[in-house]
């Protein structure tokens, strides 16, 4: 029987395949799923974000020298045991060093086809190291995304936009739960001395600012040990490169107010979509960051 | 299904003297593991030897038995084989006084 409409019953399709895939209905992806990376298969091509050097290791900023790799985690626990993962044995787990202010910092590096609606979606939960016998709400500083993005090299706009989204759980002590986003990086400063090579800490402490109505308590649990996963979904635009939604579990936010990082184009960087996941300690302990999994989304 | 295999940087341009550890390294997945220690310039003094270490939570450490030399001269590459460490990994050493390496350690993963 012909269809009235094979564009509509094509994606009513799409939808209910989805949804009858287990490890898919969990997500709203837009119809090109670019990458799902579900840590039961590997680290799915999350890295160390390394800084930029030349000549010598000693010329990387001192923010990214902190950073290491991201490892695959069971999520175990000195009282209980492996938590496990969302849906499995493995989640990607992100340690910062034991030090108040230090990061981690993980990046998957891709590049875009189409300058158009981008979804990321992802399950997260954050816990400080369990040292203490104390619930240790306020000991992670912060959690949080970002992309690494740039034009195309024939595009009339050429520019690096970098939007940053942050949950700062705590600061200095204070249990704070809010989002907030950055419009300004540090000082670009060059590398070596071949005139290749530049460098900026997007990540350092000042320079952020509150989404307006960004208030968030999270699920916490009552020890230090037991986790509960959390769902984000943000939306950007390749096209404005403008944000266009966020949410994280219940909550809807408004992005009118938000704004990334716009830096000018770079010579080598063109279609560059890097998206990165970061953690920062607000104590002399370690931090972590747990994903599982990430799906990122694309309309074309 | 291949084998999952990784490469990782767990110290990078670090400076060891005096008692010093890598990071907790979990890799329960992981069946054999292989820790290349690379010096990235002459060393200071004799810097002896490291140890590979285990743990139960990634908070208490243990000895595995398993040591290595610490290089001395700048690219000398020294390396240690593990197997059959469950969750957690770690690279400590005690470098005699007056003595340091700067070090580019890296846990090769596979399982």
């Amino acid at each position: 029987m012909a269809s009235g409409n094979p564009q509509g019953e094509g994606q009513a399709l799409l939808a209910a395949l989805r949804q009858g895939d287990p490890k898919l209905s969990r997500f709203d992806p837009l119809p090109r799923i670019i990458t799902f990376d579900d840590f039961d298969r590997g680290f799915c091509g999350w890295t160390q974000l390394v800084g930029n050097y030349e000549h010598s290791l000693d010329s990387m900023l001192p923010g990214y020298a902190q950073h290491s790799m991201a490892m695959l985690s069971t999520l175990p626990q000195w009282d209980f045991g492996s938590h496990g993962s969302f849906d499995g044995t493995y989640a990607l787990k992100l340690a910062s060093k034991p030090r108040k202010g230090a990061q981690n910092v993980t990046v998957k590096r891709l590049t875009f086809r189409k300058r158009g609606p981008l979804r990321l979606e992802f399950y997260f939960t954050f816990k400080p190291e369990a040292t203490a016998l104390r619930l240790s709400e306020a000991d992670v500083r912060s959690i949080g995304f970002l992309y690494d993005l740039q034009t195309g090299d024939r595009d009339s706009d050429g520019a690096r936009i970098m939007p940053h989204l942050r949950f700062l759980n705590a600061l200095d002590g204070e249990h704070v739960q809010k989002w907030q986003f950055k419009r300004h990086t540090t000082e670009v400063k060059p590398i070596g001395t071949e005139n290749k090579t530049i460098s900026h800490y997007h990540l350092a402490p000042q320079d952020w600012e509150d989404l307006p109505g960004g208030g968030q308590k999270l699920c916490y649990n009552e020890i230090p040990t037991k986790i509960n996963w959390h769902y984000v979904c943000f939306d950007f635009d390749l096209e404005t490169m403008q944000a266009t939604g966020f949410r994280c579990n219940d909550r809807v936010f408004d992005m009118a107010g938000f704004a990334p990082i716009r830096m000018p184009a770079m010579r080598n960087l063109w279609c560059m979509l890097n998206l990165a996941f970061f953690v920062e300690t607000d104590v002399d302990k370690r931090a972590h960051l747990y994903l599982d999994s990430v799906c990122i989304s694309g309309d074309f | 299904m291949l084998v999952q295999s990784q490469a990782a940087v767990i110290a990078r341009n670090e400076t060891w003297s005096g008692t010093v550890a890598t990071e907790p390294h979990e890799a329960g997945w992981a069946r054999e593991a292989i820790f290349f220690v690379r010096a990235l310039r002459d060393a200071t003094g004799e810097p002896g030897q490291a140890r590979v270490e285990l743990s139960p939570d990634g908070m208490r450490w243990v000895p595995e038995g398993t040591v290595l030399d610490l290089p001395r001269r700048a690219d000398e590459v020294t390396f240690a084989r593990v197997a059959h460490f469950g969750t957690w990994l770690r690279l400590s050493a005690t470098l005699p006084d007056g003595a340091s390496v700067v070090v580019l350690v890296t846990l090769h993963l596979k399982g």
